[in-house]
């Protein structure tokens, strides 16, 4: 049997392994986070059918779970992958979740009962709500278990955690919490790698690269698109309801290329997806809220893809304002914020006040990419992400038996990303399957 | 048998809780003749939503489940699956939409809520009248077909092949490489394409298991997935393939702005001096070297239009080309580095960059001298024998006009002129732009709707070089999954004849979409093809004796459904 070994488990990862795994391959998925999905389980809604991105996340999400071929690990990383024979030998640090994902029944008693339950912030929905020391990132999670964030708890950072014990292990019904597991190492070995590590989002307010002139993380009207995203969504941190605070926005502003175009934030490239991702989120603005006036500031409309011009067409229809202007300042004006910015062709300079500022925050390698390239044995490019031996077939990697999908190659689509996690899988299995006899 | 329904309904987070009441449809059902068991619960399709349906089943307390939710489009196949894993037929399931045809239509939540009680009940009645039916299995023939021998078809091929897989490619031209034979360099590395495509070609030509046949072209497929017949034309005549899957990389065709329905004469491509398309110009720079004449002299200034047949109603496409501009910006610097000093300018609506390494080429060109100029182009005229276009420049808000020896006008892609007759041929379907339809935009992007059947490069819409790699790759995997594992589930819902009822009349025969039908026996009475048949019921319409039955659709069950619906 062939054994392939697929590191991270967003969609284009989750596409890869199932790819290989229809085609009979035994697959063993690891994933650094809790739960598979990647960011695409943070989305609302996809461009351009406005398909609620859950929807057809999770039939992949629940496949890829159960599938009797493909074998998960979560909170896993890769520390090294040695030649052996034709294949690799892997080796794997496994995190505890100090939740048996076999036992929970996703009840969520624990999370209650935990001490600082409403005061650790929940990293899914990027620090927009707070949850417990133990959590679920989302109702459809898979696996369908609870995690313990080992920072904040407090019987793992200081050993014990008020007079009578862990409250969520006296919660739990099912004796589910091991907050004792320990950390441990895995060997595997595997004919193939396909590596779809993911990428992370620009940090606007960051010091070494951030753009604190744009008001992140200094007003709270401002955010990224990635956290419009949970404010927009049914079981993001406000219930789909848009506000700010208390107060429903009645103006609203996209500042497009944030952190991208821009070598002076660290970053050349293009992020590709933000034109339509705030494309996206204007329109379903206007529907939610039909008295306020959406703009968004753009440098080039890229909107390439298939169906994208049209969508494009349909926002503007649907009165969102697009204008060609180049922020250059967001600040506090009464209870309020403005944007100061030059409308490039209308030639002035405007200030537009705002409740809602949306910085479309571009795409960078994900947290650890170069170190993981190193380990897997790979190049990486100018721009940080993964380099493939020809750009023109961008799956597979210099290092024979190693192949590259999603955005690790660079920032892509969810189509394109779904096409790559494929394309892997294709050239793997023109690997795995040549002198199998077949 | 025992009829004992269990009743799922799903909130979908608040895409149907937010406007139906799931509590008070589930307190109204509690009474409904069958059910035994109500639940509602957050996302039914998530595995502890699914988990709940399973370990229902399989604790005994109930033996058919009624699931109100999303489309049966989305997830019936995910809950037939549950009923399976706990070993109940699936087909003991009914699926009810009450969110596309119910929450997200009806914004008054009483109405809605009275709808979703009664598309519920509805199901309960139909779900009670359900049979159990059985999946057979078809065995898969380990051939696959591309039709169309560019990047993209080129890439399937040796994908295919080298797992494994006997490969026929079908190639319209006298030789494979498709229109990347016209290309020069590709962006943004500006490596040359023709000694890369000359590899790919001898790589799959070498393979042993590939046959290429030059000069033909594919004009039917019959039978199912895992054994389609496929019939080609050659130069030698009509040959016919049998394979278990197919990948279609037809490529595409180029708007001519010359074209007499939908061109644009304005541009003077053909009346005016030094007017070319980039495609034109990419032939110039890929088969010559050193500056690039027009009429024998250097050019000393271009000026490209984006855009000509592309985001333009008026000339019959509002799709982007999503490539034309990183050609320009390659084609301009590569322009600008054999004619030092020229003037080149390129007028452009919005500079879509995207690829990878392609802003960073953009950059690159406006820091060589190539001017980027936002602008709509009005006219393109002769003056002194020489071009000159006249554009409104769009940021400083003025009209100008730009003499040039050599005019580049950037042409969209286009679906192939033949597309209709290929989309006939193999029963595909085509979306607005005209190019063929993959079955899901996002999840499903290089396959079509018919399984077995995989879409791969710009058939499916404009792409680069690596994109078109990219999905001949992932179509390769795709048939992969069905090749490899060798045999294939057949659809249980299809139609039968019942032969003691047929009076051989003919008339579903005619009707069948598929050409599922065909004369079975002796005595001439119709019988289907479970493979084939797709379950749509036109046959079971037209019978005037009745006697074609479509399993899961049976009348009595559609008219129990109607009757608890009055």
């Amino acid at each position: 049997m062939r054994r392939a070994l697929v590191v991270g488990a967003g969609i284009a990862g989750i596409q890869a392994a199932l790819d290989l795994a229809e085609a009979g391959v035994e697959v063993v998925l690891v994933e650094r986070a809790e739960y598979v999905g990647g960011n695409m389980a943070r989305l609302d809604k996809t461009f351009p059918t406005l398909d609620c991105s859950s929807c057809t996340l999770t039939p992949r999400t629940s496949e890829v779970g159960r599938h009797p071929r493909v074998r998960l690990l979560t909170r896993t990383e890769v520390e090294g992958v040695e030649a052996e024979g034709t294949g690799f030998r892997v080796r794997l640090r496994v995190r505890p979740r100090y939740v048996d994902p076999e036992a929970c029944v996703a009840c969520g008693r624990c999370a209650e009962a935990c001490r600082l339950a409403g005061r650790v912030p929940r990293g899914f929905d990027l620090g927009l709500a707070k949850g417990a020391a133990i959590d679920l990132a989302f109702p459809q999670a898979v696996p369908a278990a609870y995690a313990v964030a080992p920072g904040r708890c407090l019987q793992l950072t200081r050993g014990r955690c008020g007079r009578d014990g862990p409250r969520c292990v006296a919660a739990c019904d099912v004796g589910a919490i091991r907050l004792d597991e320990a950390e441990r190492l895995e060997e595997v070995r595997v004919d193939a790698v396909v590596v779809a590590a993911g990428y992370r989002l620009y940090r606007p307010g960051g010091l070494a690269e951030g753009r604190p002139e744009l008001g992140f993380g200094r007003y709270p009207q401002v955010v990224t698109n990635l956290q419009m995203e949970r404010l927009l969504s049914a079981s993001g941190p406000t219930g789909g309801e848009v506000r700010v605070g208390d107060r429903t926005p009645s103006r609203i502003v996209f500042l497009q290329c944030v952190g991208s175009r821009d070598r002076t934030a660290g970053a050349a490239h293009c992020s590709r997806v933000c034109c339509m991702a705030s494309m996206k989120q204007a329109l379903v603005l206007r529907e939610k809220l039909p008295d306020a006036a959406v703009t968004v500031l753009y440098m080039d409309l890229r909107c390439f893809g298939k169906g994208y011009e049209e969508f494009l067409e349909r926002a503007q229809r649907a009165g969102v304002v697009v204008r060609r202007g180049n922020p250059a300042e967001v600040y506090r004006r009464a209870d309020r914020v403005a944007v100061r910015f030059e409308d490039t062709l209308l030639g002035r300079v405007e200030e537009l006040p705002a409740d809602l500022v949306v910085l479309a925050a571009g795409l960078r390698p994900a947290e650890g990419l170069t170190e993981l390239a190193r380990t897997v044995g790979v190049g990486v490019g100018p721009d940080g992400f993964l380099e493939p031996a020809d750009r023109r077939d961008p799956a597979v990697s210099a290092r024979p038996g190693v192949f590259l999908a999603g955005t690790c190659l660079g920032p892509m689509d969810i189509p394109d990303a779904v096409a790559s996690g494929s394309a892997a899988a294709g050239a793997a299995l023109a690997r795995l399957a040549w002198g199998a006899g077949r | 048998m025992s009829r004992r329904v269990a009743v799922y309904l799903c909130h979908c987070g608040r895409n149907i809780a937010a406007t139906v009441d799931v509590r008070a449809v589930a307190e109204r059902l509690a009474g409904e003749a069958g059910v035994v068991l109500v639940r509602d619960y957050p996302y039914l399709c998530s595995k502890p939503g699914q988990d709940l349906i399973r370990a229902d089943l399989e604790a005994g307390r109930a033996e058919r489940v009624v699931v109100a939710a999303c489309s049966p489009r989305m997830h019936e196949e995910t809950f037939r699956r549950v009923l399976a894993e706990a070993g109940r037929n699936p087909h003991l399931l009914q699926h009810v939409n009450v969110r596309e045809q119910c929450a997200w239509v009806h914004p008054e939540p009483a109405v809605a809520t009275a709808k979703a009680w009664a598309l519920v009940a509805m199901g309960v009645a139909r779900v009670l009248r359900h049979e159990p039916l059985e999946a057979g299995e078809a065995a898969v023939e380990r051939r696959c077909l591309v039709v169309g021998g560019g990047p993209a078809g080129l890439t399937a091929a040796d994908t295919l092949a080298g797992a494994g897989i006997e490969v026929v490619l079908v190639e319209r031209a006298e030789r494979p490489g498709g229109r990347a034979r016209a290309l020069g360099r590709a962006f943004p590395t500006g490596e040359p394409v023709g000694p890369w495509l000359d590899a790919l070609v001898g790589r799959v030509t070498g393979r042993p298991g590939v046959s290429v046949r030059t000069g033909a072209r594919v004009v039917g497929v019959e039978g199912v997935p895992g054994a389609f017949r496929v019939g080609i034309v050659t130069p030698d005549g009509r040959a016919e393939e049998t394979v278990g899957a197919l990948v279609v990389a037809t490529g595409y065709g180029l708007y001519a702005p010359d074209s007499p329905d939908g061109g644009r004469p304005e541009l003077g491509y053909g009346t005016v001096p030094g007017v070319v398309t980039q495609a034109e110009l990419e032939e110039r720079l890929r088969s010559g070297e050193g500056p690039v004449t027009v009429g024998g002299r250097p050019v000393e200034g271009a000026v490209f239009v984006q855009c000509v047949g592309s985001r333009d109603r008026t000339a019959g496409a509002f799709h982007c080309s999503r490539v034309c501009c990183m050609v320009s910006v390659r084609q301009a610097r590569e322009l600008r580095a054999r004619n030092p000093g020229a003037r080149v300018r390129v007028l452009y609506m919005d500079l879509r960059a995207y690829s990878r390494g392609a802003e960073e080429d953009y950059e690159a060109a406006g820091r060589e001298g190539v001017e980027f100029r936002r602008g709509g182009v009005s006219e393109v005229f002769a003056r002194e024998g020489r071009a000159v276009v006249r554009f409104e420049d769009t940021l400083v808000g003025r009209v100008e006009e730009a003499p040039a020896d050599l005019v580049v006008l950037a042409c969209g892609a286009r679906p192939r002129p033949d597309a209709s007759e290929v989309a006939r041929a193999l029963g595909l379907g085509r979306g607005p732009d005209g190019f063929f339809l993959e079955a899901h935009p996002k999840l499903r992007p290089v396959e079509a709707a018919s399984a077995g059947v995989l879409l791969a490069g710009a058939c499916l819409g404009p792409r680069t070089l690596d994109e078109a790699v990219t999905s001949g790759r992932a179509a390769a995997a795709r048939a992969l999954a069905l090749l490899l594992h060798g045999r294939l589930p057949l659809n249980p819902r299809v139609a039968r004849v019942d032969p003691d009822r047929c009076a051989a009349c003919g008339l579903c025969e005619a009707a069948c979409p598929a050409g599922a039908i065909r004369p079975g026996g002796g005595l001439a009475i119709r019988r289907v093809e479970p493979g084939v048949c797709r379950g749509c019921g036109a046959c079971a319409a037209v019978c005037p004796s009745h006697a074609v039955v479509l399993g899961h659709h049976r009348d009595d069950q559609i008219l129990a459904e109607v009757e608890a619906g009055l």
